[in-house]
């Protein structure tokens, strides 16, 4: 009887199966596509185009121009630097606080995180304004001491470096501190044989040290696509030749080849990511031992006098320097009013591209983590790479693609060619948070719907999606915070007239008192602390759930 | 003070506000092998946990060769100074170790010679039949023989007390049959007083001299 059932079973699921298996096939086919369009071509775009000469056939022109010219060799080493230097001061910063964060006794740690992570959402150029704001000519220290004693460094490869540092220390934090979160029980097993001291030097530090350099990898990559911060603090590197190349010079060419060192960066950091990290890349569950106390005892002032340094320092003093440039709140209230059309346009844009973005990172992260062995890694290498594409060198990449006769020339004259630039930008870091939400959901609970009779899409939508609630909250929001702070490509694609905020406080930064420019800096920096206090307070319920 | 060599006495573990272990009492006698034996999540391996000093307790108190390592809610002894050997349920193998150099942290933490170490390691590697391995990673090798080098890393210091938490439940019937038998002449041979967690009958009426139930 019991064979006779599982028959039965068998022969009642297999409809179903094959059904939703094309229906599965149908979707995350559609979204691959998406994602090829969307988000891979621009970058494969600049890569042709760096191969033609400028009668169209294929040259090499453009690499010899890189190998042989010495403002070449000066934008490489100026960009190594700035990434290198970026990487170092916010790994210096950040590991010490994720290892802080995941094994001290501290109070109100989840409020601690928090705002820690604050730097990290309040876009660069942002920070960078508010750096000029205190270490300026005329900025807070030079009126403190009554001279100028620090703009030749804020504006200096070394200010941008340190902004950067600034800016990304958080990307460390939250690494070591997820990577720390993963060797619990194998550090108590330390513990049975070896005093903490020990432990932490053999034991702690090997294993979470592949999570710390990738996370400085990543770093490094970020800081050299950074289009923002040195184009503000005056730093010469490629993605400001890229800008001024096409946006000022007008110059196709030379932005193309300018952008082949940057894609190759990607593509190297990429591969260097997933070969430290390997599958680990999409690991978030954290261990269920809590594995090394740090017990702070008598070091408990001098760790609170630490993070109370750092906060000051990273997170109140730039938000406080910018509150004081912007003065009263009637200047805050007149800047918004003058800039109104761009505020409703970042709001609405990054809005409608948040939930696009996710509504595809969503297919592509599931097709991530549903993906056979063998093609996991390419998939989370092709994510990598084209999330590293610096924004300048993607913006040049739309223009090209999507400025031509016909639909794609409409689409390119309207505002939608900004939401094409967030989602290729952001839909490769949503689908790899998406994919590492999904991971966590058993397959077997989609195998029992499917056997129940669900189709595909009824088990992706009932089972499936209410299980990764808390992922695609987090997507959603991150993708929100990062399109309403996108800069670098939107300077360069947005159609005249369609100004976001990010493009006008920075157009205005020469062309606007400096008040204004505060005032608009400050409010963009607290529209994007409002959803993120939103996702902690969300993620505090969720605790409570559990 | 009672007379025997682990002795717990009322022993309460509470998460929030479920209590987990409710005045548990116990007592094993020197080279006595005690099976834990209970349903899924009625504390089994928290009492472990307990015993070794990687949990605090709530009240009672655990008394460990006449030393009492643990009352009024305090861990009176770290879990490096208890002499405790332990097998992890899921084995917790130093990924970034080989095995000799997981035994080698052990010993050497120990404060022992690094001559008499190279031995002890060799006769431990030896003694669970795993010499060959001794320079691989634990990602290397096989699920039996994952198992013999946890085993080796719990006993190379000579513990006291062994703890094993249902070290066989992800082996295949036949392995686990083989694996029991070797244990059961090692322990005979290490005169180790042992506590080995399980919810399996059949494995512990092949192992232990005592079984003890616990209840959720």
């Amino acid at each position: 009887m019991g064979t006779a059932l599982i028959k039965a079973m068998i022969l009642r699921a297999r409809p179903s199966v094959v059904a939703s298996l094309s229906a599965r096939s149908l979707a995350l086919g559609l979204a691959w596509a998406l994602f090829i369009v969307l988000c891979a071509l621009p970058a494969l775009y600049m890569l042709g185009a760096s191969l033609h000469g400028a009668d169209g056939g294929l040259s090499f022109k453009n690499y010899r121009l890189l190998f042989i010219g010495t403002r070449q060799r000066e934008l490489l080493f100026n960009s190594a630097l700035l990434g290198a230097g970026a990487s170092a001061i916010a790994t210096f910063i950040g590991a010490p606080l994720g290892l802080l964060l995941a094994r001290a006794d501290l109070t109100a740690k989840r409020s601690l995180r928090l705002a820690l992570v604050i730097p990290l959402v309040v876009p660069s150029y942002i920070l960078a304004l508010a750096w000029t704001y205190i270490g300026g000519p005329t900025g807070i220290v030079a009126q403190a001491f009554g001279r100028d004693l620090m703009s030749v460094w804020t504006y200096s490869l070394a200010g941008a470096m340190i902004v950067m540092g600034i800016n990304f220390y958080p990307l460390s934090m939250l690494a070591t501190e997820a990577a720390a979160g993963r060797s619990g029980s194998l550090e108590e097993a330390g513990l049975l044989a070896a005093r903490p001291g020990r432990v932490l030097r053999r034991i702690t530090l090997p294993l979470i040290a592949p999570g710390i350099v990738a996370a400085a990898l990543i770093i490094f990559v970020l800081a050299v696509s950074e289009f923002g911060v040195p184009g503000l603090l005056r730093a010469r590197v490629f993605t400001t030749e890229v800008f001024t190349a096409f946006a000022a010079l007008y110059d196709f060419g030379a932005a193309t080849a300018l952008a082949v060192p940057l894609l190759a960066l990607a593509l190297i950091a990429g591969i260097a990511v997933k070969l430290i990290l390997g599958d680990r890349l999409l690991a978030t569950r954290r261990g269920f031992r809590s594995g090394l106390p740090l017990a702070l005892s008598r070091w408990r002032v001098a760790a609170f006098a630490g993070l109370a340094i750092v906060l000051a320092s990273f997170v109140v003093l730039p938000l406080a320097a910018l509150a004081v440039e912007a003065g009263r709140l009637e200047r805050i209230t007149s800047a918004a009013l003058k800039s109104a059309g761009a505020i409703t346009n970042s709001l609405a844009l990054a809005t409608i591209s948040a939930i696009l973005i996710v509504a595809l990172a969503v297919l592509l992260g599931y097709g991530r983590a549903r993906a056979r062995s063998k093609s996991c890694g390419f998939i989370d290498l092709i994510f990598i790479t084209i999330f590293a594409v610096p924004s300048t060198v993607l913006g040049v990449g739309l223009i090209g693609l999507w400025n031509r006769p016909g639909v794609m020339g409409e689409v390119y004259g309207s505002r939608l060619i900004i939401v094409a630039a967030y989602l290729a930008r952001l839909v490769p870091a949503a689908a790899l948070i998406l994919a590492a939400a999904v991971r966590q959901v058993p397959v077997s609970l989609e195998e029992a719907a499917e056997v129940a009779g669900a189709g595909w899409p009824r088990t992706f939508i009932r089972i499936v999606l209410p299980r990764i609630r808390a992922g695609l909250a987090a997507a959603l929001v991150v993708s929100f915070i990062f399109a309403f702070g996108e800069l670098g490509a939107t300077m360069l694609v947005a159609p005249p007239g369609q100004s976001t905020l990010p493009v006008r406080v920075y157009t205005l930064i020469a062309n606007a008192p400096p008040g204004e420019v505060a005032a608009l800096g400050l409010m963009q920096a607290c529209i994007i602390l409002v959803p993120l206090a939103l996702l902690g307070v969300f993620a505090r319920g969720r605790k409570g759930e559990n | 003070m009672g007379e025997g060599f682990l002795r717990l006495a009322g022993v309460t573990k509470r998460y929030a506000d479920r209590t987990i272990l409710d005045r548990i009492s116990l007592d094993v006698s020197q080279g006595e092998i005690v099976a834990l034996l209970g349903a899924s999540g009625c504390g089994k391996t928290t009492l472990l946990r307990l015993i070794a000093g990687l949990e605090r307790l709530d009240a009672g108190e655990i008394w460990i060769a006449g030393e009492r390592v643990a009352a009024e809610g305090r861990n009176l002894a770290p879990p490096r100074a208890r002499g405790i050997g332990f097998v992890f349920q899921d084995l917790a193998l130093w990924p970034h170790l080989t095995v000799a150099a997981s035994l080698d942290f052990v010993l050497a933490s120990g404060g022992m010679p690094k001559r008499e170490r190279a031995r002890r390691i060799a006769d431990t590697l030896q003694m669970v039949r795993i010499s060959r391995f001794a320079q691989s990673y634990p990602n290397r090798l096989s699920g039996g023989e994952q198992q013999r080098a946890a085993l080796a890393r719990a006993i190379v210091g000579h513990p006291r007390l062994l703890l094993l938490d249902e070290p066989m439940s992800s082996l295949d019937a036949d392995l686990k049959v083989d694996l029991l038998g070797e244990l059961a002449a090692l322990q005979a041979k290490l005169d180790v007083t042992t506590i080995y967690v399980t919810h399996d009958r059949a494995e512990a009426a092949a192992l232990a001299h005592k079984d003890f139930f616990l209840l959720a």
